[in-house]
């Protein structure tokens, strides 16, 4: 985090902020449930499941970097780490568990 | 990649793995015993048969997400630049002369009299001529 002299010479725009997250918790939300219905499909178990899930959120947040960040994270997030990297993956996971198990049942039933 | 190709990419995307999801629905019913080989399959494997997908439906769902991925980020809203003066700066170019500091562009010291004067006189030429 910056410190407050660091914020008194370059201000942030607290709405772009804002945008910018939900633009990035939009894109997570949906993609978790994608990748809900392709495991669910794939039939994967267990660890695989939970691995394709952290091996499709880094993906999308390489598409993230190179097509809305354009490779410049800093410019447009004050933590790229956990705004971009990990933002929302913990919450996508609840509903790509939920879309997981509810594909996996419907293709194997 | 231009933003126009995401809408179609998406449905595209969609539409495969909505073909992949059937496929492998029909396939795990094509392994289930029906009744009547209940008899051999029970003789023949005494665990039920483990569902391994073939290749292509796996192949065409890790496609079809990949597919829908990318549509759904290059479809998605811009992001917007934090730093206030990239912002500022981004929004004053964009709406020519606006942005949050226009105010202070207004103030009476900026105003450019000579411009001011020549519109002015522009304007009553104009006049002239309309009632010629």
């Amino acid at each position: 985090m910056p410190t407050e002299r660091e914020l008194a010479i370059s201000p942030i725009v607290q709405e772009s902020v804002q945008h910018n997250t939900r633009v990035i918790s939009n894109i997570r939300s949906l993609t978790a449930s994608l990748f809900g219905v392709a495991s669910g499909i794939l039939g994967l178990e267990s660890y695989a499941g939970f691995a394709f899930y952290l091996l499709g959120t880094f993906f999308v947040s390489v598409l993230i970097w190179a097509f809305l960040a354009k490779g410049k994270q800093g410019e447009y997030f004050q933590g790229p780490l956990s705004e971009l990297w990990a933002g929302d993956v913990l919450g996508g996971g609840m509903s790509f568990v939920l879309t997981w198990t509810l594909f996996y049942g419907l293709v194997r039933a | 990649m231009p933003s126009y190709l995401s809408r179609p990419l998406t449905v595209l995307g969609l539409l495969f793995l909505s073909h992949a999801c059937y496929s492998a629905y029909e396939h795990s019913t094509l392994l289930t015993p029906s009744p009547q080989s209940s008899t051999i399959a029970s003789t023949s494997t005494s665990s039920p048969p483990t569902a391994s997908l073939p290749l292509d439906i796996s192949l065409e769902t890790i496609i079809s997400v990949i597919m829908i991925c990318v549509g759904l980020v290059v479809g998605a809203e811009e992001l917007k630049p934090i730093m206030w003066r990239v912002w500022a700066g981004k929004v004053e170019r964009e709406s020519g002369g606006g942005g949050p500091f226009q105010g202070l562009e207004d103030r009476l010291g900026f105003v450019d009299i000579r411009a001011k004067r020549k519109e002015f006189a522009d304007w009553v030429r104009d006049q002239d001529n309309d009632k010629k």
